[in-house]
């Protein structure tokens, strides 16, 4: 990606963006995206700061820079002025953006740890005390990560691979499906294993979004750099990377070069090799995919799309399949965000507006009376769960039940 | 492999991918962003000329209407109207009357079928009506909207100027931001109890276009029943919704449809660049991790003009198609795109790519460059849409017979 070019010159000043953005139209506390982004931009003075500090709002849902028709990157132009230092964040911020520390801890105590997030005690002293939304969806913590029940997949380095010819594949599964649903990164290898691929999972840490999303980009290019050093080697082997969590998949495939700022060969090999779950599967081995015979899967669902995922710029490869699944009766969602953008819903002081962001999607789902919800993203699918009162699931785990996989 | 590629998704792109998806093609819609439908008027100019009406044969022979024939224009307006209907947003009008809009500041927009909200307008003329401002609103001129309509024969007798339900907001709102409060019901009820005292004696009542984005038919008649008076709706100055609405409405369509959108990645090239082809095997996607190639059958370019990003005007006075590097007749002298005045008619709106009745775009000897390609809208030459007022037929007409030829 070009960093050089002068984004704000390029803005027109259409305000497509804005009439697009699902946070300004919920809350005037937001300017929008062309006065946060371009429009500040312009005015910024390189030593002073800038007076407005309403980007806080700003989910970094990332929509304003998809719909912006002249290539403006207005949602990397915000995300870098939430830029701080640590110790500018509330410990709040600090610890929420850390997912690994966070599930290595609770993994351990899961047993103890669950049912305290259910206690509507502790949600009310960590609302209190913590700044945590007590109506916001807090993960189960799995007694198993994945990291230990699919170790003996782990592969150090590609000199340790197998020598086979089939296609390699390294997965990464990222801190949620690691900690809190770790049958998604299994049902992912066995899909991947059935459509004849052979597949392993490459040394890996947290891809660093929580932390970029809170502004602690020291923290973040950290982690992105220890990404990129693992897997580097892996893709110098031409090996593809392909994980379920479209927004870690973001992180690599455009968020390390265009906001952290790490512009290098390798994070330009990492972005080029990195892969969506079902892009992936369509691109690579369309036979085969077009092989699999899907058995019926009665049912009335509504799939939405995660902004995460809309930032791929690949549409949405998950309904191609979906859409192939006899019984299943499909409605699709055209609401750019759900509201809860990581971690942002979580936020006390941001849960309203990220409820209001969302509750056309949950009024929706629940006018057109739909059995669940289907969506990419884990934290999409706790908040629209919680907040419908419906299960949610990923399209994943939609195709595993129709090939028998799982029931 | 998908049968149908279609570049681009304005008007032309999103009713082409439409069209193409309800006689159950497998269609794939890229595009880079949001397309101009979303700064656009949200209405249907054919021909908005108001000293001529519309006569194909007194066309020059390479004008799109023409060239699409009123064959096209005529099933393509159906079919327009019938998707509106099914996505409950109708729209009033015919290709054998003019409606006048009033716009933002008063002046009478020209068009052939507009929303009912804004088309209301019309049944108002030569009874007495009262103009709202709403108080907060960005970029909302009462005074002059008031004027202007007077002098052009709206018996407006009084301007109010109404305030919202609530606390002060932090800025200046958008029409979306209001869009967005009243498709909340428990928010109408506010607004009826609010502004109803203020409206005794007011029969029909001019207001912003502010009401609802995603059911705006639904909002429009609920506030009329409300209020106990008719409503018509005034566009506002950028973020408009009636395009806004048009466009939603579109993209909604084309996804129930199940039309494979794509946004946020540019079509940058043809795969095979190297051979010499008669054929478009697919592009060359740039999307925000890589470039990627995205095969089809047929593929139609739906990119715009100049404004859209079809056609780039390069400093030495070429002119480029953005995508397939089309040829594309241009002056030797790069001022001769330009008329002396602003408000001129534009000669740099006649060019763009030469086609045949398939839409298929032509080289210089007047064949057809690719056997797959075909286009639609602003990418188009032959029209000046501007002075014309015909932009959103020709995107129409093209598109229909584009991918009735694609089908064929």
């Amino acid at each position: 990606m070009n960093q050089e070019f002068l984004p704000t010159d390029h803005c027109l000043k259409c305000n497509i963006c804005t009439a697009s953005c699902p946070v300004a139209s919920v809350t005037d506390r937001f300017l929008g995206p062309k006065a946060v982004g371009p429009q500040a931009h312009r005015f910024q003075h390189p030593h002073y700061e800038l007076p407005d500090v309403s980007e806080e709002w700003c989910s970094s849902c990332g929509t304003c820079t998809l719909v912006c028709p002249h290539d403006v990157p207005v949602a990397e132009m915000i995300a870098k002025m939430k830029e701080r230092p640590n110790r500018e964040a509330s410990w709040r911020d600090r610890i929420i953006s850390r997912p690994e520390m966070l599930g290595r801890l609770a993994t351990r105590f899961a047993s103890i740890v669950n049912p305290l997030i259910n206690s509507s005690r502790v949600r009310a002293a960590l609302e209190r005390y913590f700044g945590i939304s007590s109506k916001a969806p807090l993960p189960t913590i799995a007694r198993t990560s994945l990291n230990k029940s699919l170790r003996d997949y782990y592969v150090k380095s590609p000199n340790r691979l197998e020598e086979i010819s089939r296609l390699t594949v390294g997965y990464f599964h990222g801190c949620s499906t690691n900690f809190f649903e770790p049958m998604l990164g299994e049902l992912a290898v066995v899909i991947l294993e059935s459509l004849g691929l052979y597949v392993f999972l490459p040394p890996q840490v947290c891809c660093g979004l929580p932390l970029q999303s809170n502004g602690l980009f020291d923290a973040a290019r950290k982690l992105a750099n220890k990404n990129i050093k693992l897997l580097t080697p892996f893709l110098r082997e031409k090996i593809p990377i392909v994980g379920t969590s479209p927004s870690c998949m973001l992180a690599f495939k455009h968020d390390y070069r265009a906001i952290l700022g790490i512009d290098t060969e390798e994070s330009n090999l990492l972005a080029n090799s990195t892969y969506d779950f079902f892009e992936f599967i369509l691109q690579f081995v369309p036979e085969e995919v077009n092989r699999i015979s899907y058995r019926k899967v009665v049912a009335h669902a509504l799939y939405h799309p995660p902004c995460q995922l809309r930032g791929h710029g690949i549409g949405t490869p998950a309904l191609t399949i979906l859409r192939r699944i006899p019984g299943l009766q499909l409605e699709v969602s055209d609401f750019a965000c759900c509201g809860v953008a990581g971690t942002y819903g979580v936020k006390s002081e941001r849960y309203q507006v990220a409820y209001a962001v969302g509750e056309q999607l949950f009024q929706k789902a629940l006018a057109m009376n739909v059995d669940f919800i289907i969506s990419d993203s884990e934290t999409c699918r706790w908040w629209i769960s919680k907040h419908t009162k419906l299960p949610a699931y990923h399209p994943l785990e939609i195709m595993a039940r129709s090939m028998g996989i799982i029931t | 492999m998908t049968d149908i590629l279609i570049i681009g998704a304005g008007l032309s792109g999103l009713f082409a991918s439409i069209l193409a998806a309800k006689r159950n093609a497998d269609v794939t819609l890229v595009s880079a962003g949001h397309g101009g439908l979303s700064i656009s008027h949200g209405c249907i100019d054919v021909w908005s000329k108001a000293t001529s009406s519309l006569s194909l044969s007194r066309l020059k022979k390479n004008h799109p209407y023409r060239i699409a024939g009123k064959r096209a224009l005529n099933i393509a307006m159906e079919a327009f109207e019938d998707i509106m209907h099914d996505a409950s947003y109708p729209f009033s009008g015919s290709l054998s009357k003019q409606l006048f809009i009033p716009t933002a500041i008063g002046s009478l927009h020209c068009t052939a079928y507009a929303p009912i909200s804004l088309a209301h307008s019309q049944m108002t003329k030569g009874t007495p009506i009262a103009i709202a401002s709403i108080a907060g609103l960005r970029d909302c001129f009462p005074e002059m909207l008031v004027k202007n309509l007077r002098s052009n024969g709206y018996l407006v007798e009084r301007s109010i100027s109404l305030s919202l339900p609530g606390s002060e907001p932090y800025r200046d709102l958008y029409s979306t931001d209001l869009a967005y409060r009243f498709e909340d019901s428990a928010y109408r009820d506010q607004i009826a109890q609010l502004w109803k005292p203020r409206l005794s004696g007011i029969h029909c009542l001019g207001i912003p276009a502010i009401l609802g984005l995603r059911q705006p038919n639904q909002v429009y008649q609920s506030i009329q029943v409300l209020l106990g008076i008719e409503l018509f709706e005034i566009p506002t100055p950028p973020p408009s919704l009636p395009g806004l609405r048009l466009e939603q409405v579109l993209f909604s369509t084309a996804a129930h449809f199940g039309v494979n959108i794509i946004l946020g990645s540019s079509a940058i090239g043809r795969i095979d660049r190297s051979r010499k082809l008669k054929r478009v095997s697919g592009i060359t996607l740039q999307t925000p991790s890589n470039s990627r190639q995205l095969k089809a059958q047929k593929v139609i370019l739906a990119t715009g003009g100049f404004l859209h990003g079809g056609l780039i005007a390069h400093r030495d006075g070429s002119i480029q198609e953005s995508v397939f590097n089309l040829p594309i007749d241009y002056p030797e002298n790069r001022k001769a795109l330009l008329a002396p005045s602003l408000f001129d008619k534009q000669p740099y709106e006649m060019h763009g790519v030469r086609v045949n009745s398939r839409m298929q775009p032509l080289d210089l000897k007047g064949e057809p460059v690719y056997e797959n390609l075909f286009s639609a809208g602003g990418i188009i030459a032959g029209a000046d849409r501007q002075s014309e007022g015909s932009r959103q037929g020709i995107d129409l007409a093209t598109a229909q017979r584009a991918v009735e030829a694609a089908l064929e």
